[in-house]
């Protein structure tokens, strides 16, 4: 069956196009505004701390009710590495990733007793517009793969019901950056 | 050691007219530390920097609501202006925190006010002490070094079942930490957390409804008590306010006891 993807732009786009499950799931896609609010904290106006944090949030924090009333079983949010890395420059993007990703472990933790899974997928900065030139490097070494991330598969997978048991969860997608 | 390890030293502690922010307060203010309280009601933070130089420190309170980056500016600048210098920006302040379903949590009720004072007031604090803390690291080392501090929570790290939008707010702060600690490091300036669980009045005010949660609390505790705040999070905050900790940054410590194992 289809599942509910809730986002624009082209993550969104692209899990709506190839995200298929076999139980009732739903994709919450974290937008991140790569290209606003990048800059040092002495530059930061409110304007941008509106616009590049909170509206972004309360959409997650939405997206998780909306989800949550379409009565799914799986629940996946698509956040950027930048949360758990943090990045130059960019603290305001990753205040945001980090809100997002550890919201789903409370809606894990708040919702599995009613057989709802709720899970993260961590993609690259820079699939979300994030310019890892300026926000610097997420992780001590090199990607460890090479080729196109595409993460779809994962999406899948635990959108469907073999991933019942899984909970709470990030996996990290981006071919072995974050580690 | 030397008993005075923040002498000369000048610190903005907000949230301290009670709890954790009380604690961390006295014990930087015990290590000779000029320590600004800054809280919402004078009410509160004036009895703290009494206290304070009764016992032979050094304090002052400033009125501040942290939720307004006009006023944490202007506590910034006040500060600068009597003391001359800041070395030591604090942020603990905190409100929210009610108990909620995430399904049916409400932005104006369950979410502002977190992410007001915890997401925004850390940006509001970093922006308007950053050139400070600056400044203080390129003083000669053990005479300054600029410290930014965040107080999070286990739970932005682990979720809350109870609490889940406090968990996404207190994590939030944990990623502003480890952005400006990429972004100051050429400055010198560390950026660090704290995650305690510490006996604040919330806290004791609901052993005393349930004792039982005390016990509980304790049982899952492996050194078996609550913190307390000024012994157990103030020295923690001592730690990495002072030169012992120039090395570290971009990190949260969690002072709880051993509770929460899982970084």
């Amino acid at each position: 069956m289809s599942v509910l993807v809730l986002g624009e732009g082209p993550i969104a786009r692209h899990l709506r196009a190839t995200v298929v499950s076999d139980v009732a799931a739903a994709v919450v896609v974290t937008e991140v505004d790569g290209a606003r609010g990048v800059g040092p904290i002495e530059e930061l106006d409110d304007a941008t701390i509106d616009a590049v944090f909170e509206q972004p949030m309360q959409k997650v924090i939405a997206g998780l009710q909306q989800a949550h009333a379409a009565g799914v079983e799986r629940i996946v949010v698509i956040v950027p590495t930048i949360g758990m890395s943090g990045g130059d420059r960019h603290a305001v993007h990753a205040a945001l990733a980090e809100a997002a990703r550890i919201t789903v472990k409370s809606a894990a933790r708040q919702w599995g007793p009613d057989g709802i899974t709720v899970n993260a997928v961590a993609l690259a900065p820079e699939e979300f517009g994030v310019d890892p030139a300026v926000s610097g490097p997420v992780a001590i070494a090199p990607r460890a793969m090479r080729g196109t991330v595409d993460a779809s598969n994962t999406v899948n997978w635990l959108c469907s019901g073999a991933a019942a048991h899984v909970t709470g969860q990030t996996v990290v997608c981006d071919g072995g950056l974050w580690m | 050691m030397d008993v005075s390890r923040l002498d000369g030293r000048v610190a903005v502690v907000t949230g301290a007219g009670q709890g954790v922010g009380e604690g961390i307060a006295r014990r930087l203010a015990s290590e000779a530390c000029l320590v600004v309280v800054a809280a919402r009601r004078a009410e509160t933070g004036e009895p703290v920097a009494e206290s304070i130089r009764d016992h032979g420190g050094r304090a002052e309170c400033i009125v501040t609501d942290v939720a307004d980056g006009d006023s944490v500016q202007a506590c910034v600048d006040e500060t600068v202006r009597r003391f001359g210098r800041l070395d030591i920006m604090v942020h603990n302040a905190f409100m929210g925190g009610i108990p909620h379903k995430l399904e049916n949590a409400r932005i104006d009720k369950h979410w502002m006010k977190m992410s007001r004072t915890g997401v925004w007031a850390s940006l509001f604090c970093a922006r308007s002490a950053m050139p400070h803390l600056v400044e203080s690291s390129r003083r000669p080392r053990g005479t300054g070094g600029g410290r930014l501090i965040l107080i999070t929570s286990p739970s932005g790290v682990e979720g809350s079942a109870n609490i889940p939008l406090y968990s996404s707010a207190k994590a939030a702060q944990r990623a502003i930490a480890k952005s400006l600690a990429r972004e100051w490091g050429p400055h010198g300036v560390t950026v660090n957390c704290i995650g305690p669980v510490a006996g604040s009045p919330a806290l004791l005010t609901a052993f005393e409804r349930d004792p039982a949660l005390r016990d509980a609390i304790e049982a899952r505790t492996p050194l078996g008590r609550v913190g307390d705040i000024t012994g157990d999070v103030g020295s923690v905050a001592l730690f990495l306010a002072s030169d012992d900790s120039a090395y570290v940054t971009g990190q949260t410590i969690i002072c709880d006891g051993g509770s929460f194992l899982g970084l």
